[in-house]
């Protein structure tokens, strides 16, 4: 078993929302607070990838962003290689940097436009280290060879590569600061279909060679089952399920992550084979992050909150679902769990 | 009817094409005819601190009073004291040069620095900088000058700081919203992640690489600014003092004597400003078109 | 009636739309030289990446290019019940182009005359014959407007439905038509309230509500979340049931092409590739297809391969951008079925869409014997 490189314990980050254009110097300003991670833990191993799923709003991408302490947390604590990083300072927290990477979703991210490939590259391999020409010429290289671009691509500026290309060179830009942990914020999701295999399958091959940690951040549920070891599924900020990829996605035991997975438009045949029939004109409510919500988060779209004729426990404000073992490492927060 | 045409055959590499290709033919005509001048403007400032001039701009002779433009090596003629009005353009130069160079380095050091605090750092320090902007732009520019010349003494230098001063909300307004538009494309979010020092970003990434175009472009546009103020007081009599030759002053003194006939000693300061201040202006139209890539999409 | 037996509802026939990139002296030749029928009563899929010109070919088809050259020759005819007519009849007159070895060079284009034509050919067709919806709902609903006052607005100018009370009561029904929960309740909500998909389902009523002949549907599920897509698909498969109503489908997603379309076309580079029945099209037999459609099907992972973490296949090579057309096949670079023999023939001309079974064509030197 190899050493846990990673562990978020109770990460929570809340924005809050300024009512008034004068609030910016008020006290005592009335805002809002918006839980968009709330209490979520989770550990990632050394050659690990985890996945981290939900619809758009739940929650996801504020939790690569925390961990990378691109945003600062609520509470909570976050430990790389067992060191906390919640509290360190900018200037602490900048050799971290070199061990964990993100890779954005927006493919221009990080590629300045007035400058060429060869000086972005360059740029990021000496973040960290003092090297000689020479030295930066070899290792651009070596990156480019890693992410399979050509050498002529090196005098190109951004606006002339393609979309691959980008996120080729966006991934050679993480990787040229010797990262072991990349956070992946939909990596694919702005690429085309035949380009997207195309990095799915470097990505991987990526991890098999240096040996690097994943967190894939991405609402493709067929990527993030291809590419991740472990996945937890994401709902209004709380981690809902967590396990295998295997038990999560073919044993789902919270309705949602279920509902997630039949979604699938290739897939849908499975719905009426599994033996739970779910009623298909379930109740999708206002999908509305910052509306309060009591007890179950899913309960006001639950199939089978529906089903049982609204049980009280669903609603009740002082027992929301936590996440419980229901074997071999296999989570889920719901009163109610599928498959039993 | 507009036309279409494929120029650059099967590949169309457009680093490859020649650069009267490349952007639009009123963009290079604008930037070339700006260079034009503002290399008029330098060289002739050369000569006029040096004091190579074809006479003394303020040597008064008493034989050639309102002398008709090319008599006797006073090319453009002399005005209604015999000065010779080629020399007097030429001094003039030193009006505004230093002056206005002093206005534009103010709005720029003063803008830049404001606008990084408030686009990169955010939060109250960006409602603090919005309201100091905010008060600055709403004094009327010309009230202040006027202020400042009747509390101290009608200086060119003064006028100068004023406007310099008064140009710092658009520079740090500009700068702001670049580092804005920057970030929510992710760019200083992925630049921090890489793990680049802060100092690096700003000076590096934000100053040098997006906003040299802007920084150029204001400085030109201020620079015009600068010249036609100083004008305007000169004119009015708040600015240079005679006998010192400014434009402004030697339009005004010569104005008296347009209606008699004697047209040129108020016209050729007169075109002299409107040449150059066209060519500041149009160097950085062309220049702001050609940088920032706002024709060639 | 005789007409409508023999005519298709739409036949778009050899579509040429070309934008110019001024920066770089070029055109980009999105569509070139397309064709497509869109049977009564039939959906048509048109499946390719970006760049590939599909969604270029509908936006030409409701006349809604209007920058650059634009649509520079083609016809587009349109055979409804109430509508017959060729949607770019006249418009040639506008429009000159010089070309120079079967490549076009200059084009001459008086934008302003193309312009008003145009609007002339589409009036009455527009929103009423062929409605539209697209890939981001919420930014076709105006925001200020409540849901149900814009579609009140759409069913009185597109339909008989004149009277306000008749027109609201036929927007009550078309939005439980497209079976929005609570539809009373939405009626009276305006669109920031509304979720995406609920939006997308709005959009979708808008469309139906003038009871058009041709529904296009640009990329109608993009952009929308898993468990949204797979109910705005089963309500198109729903509709298309009940209404019978012709439809356009544009789509990256081949799931939700092979789950609604029964004639699929597939593009690549501004050109159909391979255009045939949906079974034969998309079906098993990798043979009989075009490289480019056998290459994409198998980029999708199957489950199997999603079980055993297998490697993706993938189409070596970049999306072609349709500034830089090769003389020859488009999808050579890429192509990893070229034989020796047809080498040549690849690489220096463009294949022609050839029939290799009735109702199957492909554009490719492989099936050209």
């Amino acid at each position: 078993m190899s050493k846990t490189i990673l562990e978020v314990k109770q990460l929570s980050k809340h924005f809050s929302r300024n009512r008034s254009v004068l609030s910016g110097l008020q006290r005592n300003r009335r805002t809002e607070i918006i839980p968009a991670v709330d209490n979520v833990s989770f550990y990632l191993r050394e050659n690990e990838t985890m996945g981290l799923v939900g619809e758009s709003g739940c929650g996801k991408t504020t939790v690569g962003r925390t961990i990378l302490r691109l945003i600062k947390p609520t509470s909570g604590t976050v430990l790389f290689n067992d060191r906390d990083i919640t509290h360190l300072s900018d200037q602490e927290l900048r050799p971290l940097r070199k061990d964990m990477q993100l890779i954005f979703q927006d493919l221009d991210a990080g590629l300045n436009p007035k400058m060429r490939v060869q000086s972005i590259l360059s740029e990021a391999v000496s973040v960290f280290e003092r090297l000689s020409d020479a030295e930066i010429k070899v290792k651009t290289r070596m990156l480019l060879d890693q992410v399979n671009l050509k050498y002529s691509k090196l005098s190109s500026y951004p606006s002339e590569l393609s979309g691959g290309e980008k996120r080729r060179v966006g991934i050679a830009r993480v990787l040229a600061v010797g990262a072991k942990i990349i956070v992946a914020d939909e990596p694919t999701s702005a690429l085309d279909v035949s380009i997207q295999a195309q990095v799915v399958n470097l990505l991987r091959e990526l991890q098999t060679q240096l040996g690097l940690s994943y967190l894939f951040i991405s609402h493709d549920l067929q990527v993030v089952e291809l590419m991740s070891h472990k996945v937890a599924v994401m709902y209004l900020g709380k981690i809902v399920e967590m396990g295998l990829t295997e038990h999560v996605s073919s044993a789902a035991r919270h309705p949602y992550t279920y509902i997630l997975w039949s979604s699938l438009v290739g897939k849908l045949s499975l719905e009426a084979l599994h033996p739970l029939k779910l009623d298909r004109r379930a109740n999708w409510g206002v999908f509305d992050f910052e509306r309060p919500t009591r007890g179950c988060r899913f309960a006001p779209r639950c199939p089978v909150y529906e089903r049982l004729g609204h049980p009280a426990e669903c609603t009740d404000p002082e027992n929301e679902p936590q996440l419980r073992d229901v074997g071999e490492g296999h989570q889920v927060a719901c009163h109610f769990p599928l498959g039993n | 009817m507009k036309k279409y045409t494929q120029t650059s055959g099967e590949i169309g590499d457009f680093s490859q094409l020649p650069i009267w290709q490349k952007y639009a033919w009123v963009d290079l005509l604008y930037v070339s005819y700006g260079l034009l001048i503002v290399a008029l403007v330098l060289v002739s400032y050369m000569f006029g601190m040096l004091h190579w001039l074809p006479y003394d701009p303020q040597q008064i002779n008493m034989d050639m009073l309102m002398a008709p433009p090319f008599s006797q090596g006073y090319w453009l003629g002399t005005d209604f004291m015999g000065r010779d009005i080629q020399s007097r353009l030429i001094m003039g130069i030193q009006a505004y040069f230093l002056p206005g160079l002093l206005a534009v380095s103010i709005s720029l050091l003063a803008g830049v620095m404001l606008g990084i605090l408030s686009g990169y750092l955010g939060g109250k320090i960006e409602t603090v900088i919005t309201y100091i902007t905010n008060l600055i732009d709403s004094f009327p520019r010309l009230v202040l000058i006027l202020l400042v010349v009747a509390a101290f003494k009608p200086d060119i230098y003064y006028i100068m700081m004023v406007m310099g001063i008064t140009g710092i909300p658009a520079v740090a307004t500009a700068i702001a919203n670049k580092i804005r538009f920057l970030a929510q494309k992710n760019f200083i979010e992925a630049a921090i992640a890489l793990g680049l020092r802060t100092r690096a970003i700003i000076l590096k990434h934000i100053l040098w690489y997006n906003c040299r175009a802007l920084l150029i472009i204001q400085a030109t546009l201020g620079m015009g600014e600068a010249i036609l103020l100083e004008t305007s007081l000169s004119y009015l009599g708040f600015g240079v003092q005679e006998p010192v030759a400014s434009w402004g002053n030697m339009v005004q003194s010569g104005a008296n004597y347009f209606l008699q006939g004697n047209f040129w000693p108020s016209t050729a300061p007169a075109l002299a400003i409107l040449f150059t201040i066209l060519g500041f202006n149009l160097l950085g139209d062309g220049l702001n078109n050609i940088l920032e890539d706002r024709r060639g999409r | 009636m005789a007409v409508l037996a023999t005519q298709p509802l739409l036949k778009i026939e050899n579509l040429r739309t070309y934008f110019y990139a001024r920066s770089k002296h070029s055109f980009i030749r999105a569509v070139d030289g397309v064709s497509l029928e869109v049977g009564h009563s039939e959906t048509v899929g048109v499946v390719g990446e970006s760049g590939s010109g599909k969604s270029i070919a509908a936006m030409s088809v409701m006349g809604l290019i209007s920058n650059g050259p634009g649509v520079i020759g083609g016809s587009i005819r349109f055979t409804g019940r109430r509508v017959q007519r060729d949607l770019l009849e006249g418009l040639d007159k506008f429009v000159n182009v010089k070309e120079r070895h079967g490549r076009v060079m200059v084009v001459n284009k008086d934008e302003a005359g193309w312009q008003k034509a145009s609007e002339r050919q589409m009036k009455n067709l527009r929103g009423k014959e062929i409605a539209m919806i697209f890939q981001n709902p919420r930014a076709s609903l105006n925001p200020y407007i409540t849901v149900g006052e814009q579609l009140t607005e759409a069913v009185q100018l597109h339909t008989l439905y004149k009277t306000r009370k008749e027109a609201s009561d036929r927007a009550l029904y078309w939005l439980e038509q497209v079976k929005i929960d609570s539809p009373r309740l939405r009626f009276n909500s305006y669109p920031a309230d509304l979720s995406g998909g609920m939006c997308q389902r709005a959009m979708i009523a808008m469309a139906l509500s003038s009871e058009p002949a041709l529904l296009i549907a640009d990329e109608p599920t993009t952009g929308l979340d898993a468990t949204i897509q797979s109910k705005i698909v089963n309500l198109l498969e729903e509709l298309k049931s009940e209404t019978g109503i012709s439809t356009l489908l544009i789509s990256h997603d081949i799931s939700v092409i092979s789950r609604l379309a029964d004639r699929v076309a597939v593009m690549y580079g501004g050109a159909v590739v391979e255009y045939g029945q949906s079974k034969l099209v998309l079906g098993e037999d990798a043979s009989i297809k075009h490289p480019y459609t056998a290459a994409l099907l198998a980029s999708v992972p199957s489950e199997q391969q999603i079980r055993d973490k297998a490697s993706l296949q993938t189409i070596e090579g970049d999306v072609l951008d349709t500034i830089n057309v090769p003389a020859g096949c488009r999808f050579y670079a890429r192509c990893n079925q070229i034989t020796p023999e047809i080498n040549e023939k690849c690489a220096s001309h463009h294949p022609e869409l050839r029939e290799i079974s009735p109702g199957h064509q492909v554009r490719c030197w492989r099936f050209s014997n």
